[in-house]
């Protein structure tokens, strides 16, 4: 399937700081694309730039194959990073001004706004002000604007950030649920194992440049495929002079090894084997904290 | 763009039409107005009252022709008004009498107390001694006789017949017709002016209320943060163009309904009805009201442009205090202009001082009001203002687009002006 969103050598300074850098990556329609990278990154700029709040200086966005314009962002749900409500306005009534000024019909805005009320067990509030809300329930009302016109594409920016993990799981849930229907979320954040749990597909930015961009699965094939976690009656002496290892890493009582390229899997066991017992023969799954230390490492020895 | 546009202009007057506040100030400007207007008007009318003043003549011969003369006046007045003139004799020691009345003026026995000094009508001072000097009527008519009589015992002494006298200076009082267009001529007191003078009050205050209400906004939509959700559906110039539209309409709202409170107490039978009759309530051509309307709506688009501008480009109001000062200050200055517009209104600086776009909605009504302002330079004060709302339009846009996702530092003139060349 073509890709819903593609980001084409997308560039944006301000001044002498360059806050994104010839950044381009597609994000396959009904995936949960996440966008990483430490604070200051470039994820928000990126985002701001996909919904045109900014303008990119080089680049262009397309969706569905068509460059983003004025009214063509309109198909996006976009929750910002910095999001607030007008503090004064009844509940229901600031859900059908979003709902409107997205081209929602106000009678149709209405029903929506209550339906989705309702879901999240906030009708009674419809009537009340914001300023009477919660923090947490303000989010929901947050979230509920975003998906009042029903977009096909979801632009979550740091989407976790103060919600108590009650809300972030019914947030979870719901990202899930809309991606079983066919909408692409597209997750900015800085919090990993979130992205573990929902996201196939992620780019990871440093310092205004993708360094890592692809299926999850792949790249955790790519970062943990040639590496082995083994236990059993050896010591990390032997286990360095064996032929088919490249590099020893501990990991508490077992060890890392990874795998020379010219090696098979089986020939390791084998010589494992014959320096002793194997309690443990297991191919390591790295996380993603791993993932994103080791490419950010990698990418700065590049840079150096 | 259109529905959306109406979505924001829909939220910024439903939000804005629904508060306390909008109401309490419908009300009350009207009551205020209204009270100004009337109860000098309610006052001058019921100066009445009854009044006994004792009279200390110590000239012996004046206590007679001032009571007369008094007498004459209250007689003349078609208020309830009853002065009684109850002369004291002044005995053998006047001092001591003065102080007796005094203290009977102060126990209440009576209102006041006139004293005729001895030397009149060449030397002293005749003296008016009461708790309540604030009795405008009752002072005015003391005076007038004391003065008539006076004057009428030194026209005597000089040969010459009061009588005559008075008949031969009596004042002349100049009438006052206002030449209308079409050369009519229409009776003016100095109501009119009033009037007109009321208006461009409301029309300042009202420009500068609304205008600051879009800076406000504006400041209330970065301060809460929900400005990005916005801008990434419409432009921020459709943001802006929606805010201003929308407080602009409250603000015709407004008007509309203290034009409908005017329209039912001029209506016939509504001021007898809450007990006004005889009050004359000063009335101005449709003409103008439609002007006023026109003008406020351009003074509103022009100042809540910039207004709109200094919200974007800050974070607080106190941060935006002084720029929110310069453009305040521009809207005083036709205040302070107002004399010479007055004076001459249709001289050379009055006539281009009114076509100065940011004077104009103040100036030009004001010179309305009081002069026949030839349609040219009317069509021109309106196009200059058309023209001076597209530049502040163009200008102020940039400032915002790039203001509005602005918050920490407290941007500085050459960071607006970088602003503006970055936009």
């Amino acid at each position: 399937m073509d890709p819903i969103l593609q980001l084409e050598g997308l560039r944006k300074n301000y001044g002498d700081h360059v806050a994104v850098d010839r950044l381009s990556f597609d994000v396959p329609t009904g995936s949960i694309f996440g966008l990483l990278g430490p604070n200051g990154a470039g994820k928000t700029t990126t985002i701001r730039m996909i919904m045109r709040v900014i303008l990119p200086d080089a680049g262009r966005v397309l969706l569905n194959g068509e460059p983003v314009d004025d009214d063509r962002r309109r198909l996006i749900g976009y929750l910002p990073e910095e999001r607030g409500l007008y503090r004064k306005m009844k509940v229901l009534d600031h859900l059908v001004f979003l709902g409107t000024v997205r081209g929602v019909p106000p009678g149709e805005a209405k029903q929506r706004a209550s339906a989705w009320l309702e879901k999240f067990g906030l009708g009674d509030w419809a009537t009340h002000k914001v300023e009477d809300l919660s923090k947490g329930m303000q989010q929901k009302v947050q979230l509920i604007g975003t998906i009042l016109h029903r977009p096909r594409l979801l632009i979550l920016d740091e989407p976790f950030s103060g919600l108590d993990p009650i809300n972030a799981r019914e947030l979870k849930d719901l990202m899930l649920a809309m991606r079983e229907e066919g909408v692409t979320i597209v997750l900015s954040t800085h919090v990993l194992p979130q992205v573990d749990e929902l996201c196939d597909h992620i780019c990871l930015i440093n310092q205004a440049r993708p360094i890592l961009v692809g299926r999850l699965d792949e790249i955790r094939e790519r970062f943990g495929g040639r590496t082995w976690e083994v236990e059993g009656g050896f010591g990390r002496e032997e286990l360095e002079r064996l032929p088919q290892v490249e590099a020893v890493h501990s990991l508490r009582s077992r060890y890392l090894l990874d795998l020379r390229p010219d090696a098979a899997p089986r020939e390791l066991l084998a010589a494992l084997l014959e320096l002793g017992e194997v309690t443990m023969f297991a191919r390591f799954v790295p996380d993603l904290e791993n993932i994103f230390i080791r490419a950010v490492e990698e990418d700065q020895s590049h840079a150096a | 763009m259109l529905h959306r546009i109406l979505a924001i202009v829909r939220r910024e007057y439903m939000e804005r039409v629904r508060t306390r506040a909008f109401w309490l100030s419908t009300l009350l400007v009207p009551l205020f107005l209204g009270a100004v207007m009337v109860i000098p008007a309610w006052l001058a009318a019921r100066g009445g009252g009854t009044f006994t003043v004792a009279v200390l003549d110590l000239s012996g011969r004046f206590a007679g022709p001032v009571g007369k003369e008094a007498q004459k006046l209250v007689n003349a007045d078609t208020e309830k008004l009853h002065v009684t003139m109850v002369d004291i004799a002044p005995g053998p020691d006047p001092a001591a009498t003065r102080e007796k009345i005094k203290g009977q003026v102060q126990a209440g026995t009576y209102d006041g107390m006139l004293v005729l000094p001895e030397g009149l009508p060449d030397e002293g001072q005749p003296e008016y001694v009461a708790p309540n000097v604030a009795a405008f009527k009752l002072l005015s008519i003391l005076e007038r006789s004391v003065n008539k009589a006076i004057i009428a015992d030194r026209l005597t002494a000089a040969g010459l017949d009061p009588a005559k006298v008075s008949k031969l200076t009596r004042r002349v009082d100049l009438k006052t017709l206002k030449l209308g267009k079409k050369g009519e001529e229409t009776r003016d007191q100095g109501q009119g002016f009033l009037l007109s003078y009321g208006f461009v009050m409301i029309m300042y205050f009202s420009v500068l209320m609304y205008g600051v209400y879009v800076m406000r906004g504006v400041l209330e939509e970065k301060a809460n943060r929900i400005v990005e959700v916005i801008i990434a559906t419409v432009r921020p110039f459709e943001l802006m163009l929606g805010k201003i539209l929308g407080i602009g309409a409250v603000g015709l709202t407004q008007f509309l309904l203290w034009a409908l409170v005017l329209l039912a107490l001029t209506a016939p039978g509504a001021a007898a009805a809450i007990g006004l009759s005889g009050v004359e309530l000063p009335t101005l051509p449709p003409i103008l009201l439609v002007f006023f309307v026109v003008f406020f709506v351009l003074g509103f688009l022009l100042f809540g442009t910039l207004y709109a501008g200094i919200g974007a480009a800050f974070d607080t109001e106190q941060e935006a205090q002084n720029f929110q000062m310069v453009v305040t200050l521009i809207l005083v200055v036709p205040l302070v202009l107002m004399m010479q517009i007055i004076n001459q209104p249709n001289g050379a600086l009055s006539v281009v001082l009114s076509l100065v776009p940011f004077f104009t909605p103040m100036l030009m009504f004001l010179r309305m009001t009081l002069t026949t302002v030839p349609a040219w330079q009317l069509a021109s004060s309106i196009v200059l203002m058309l023209a001076a709302i597209v530049g502040a339009a163009w200008i102020v846009g940039k400032i915002y687009r790039v203001g509005i996702l602005m918050h920490g530092s407290k941007p500085k003139l050459k960071d607006l002006v970088r602003w503006l060349r970055e936009a």
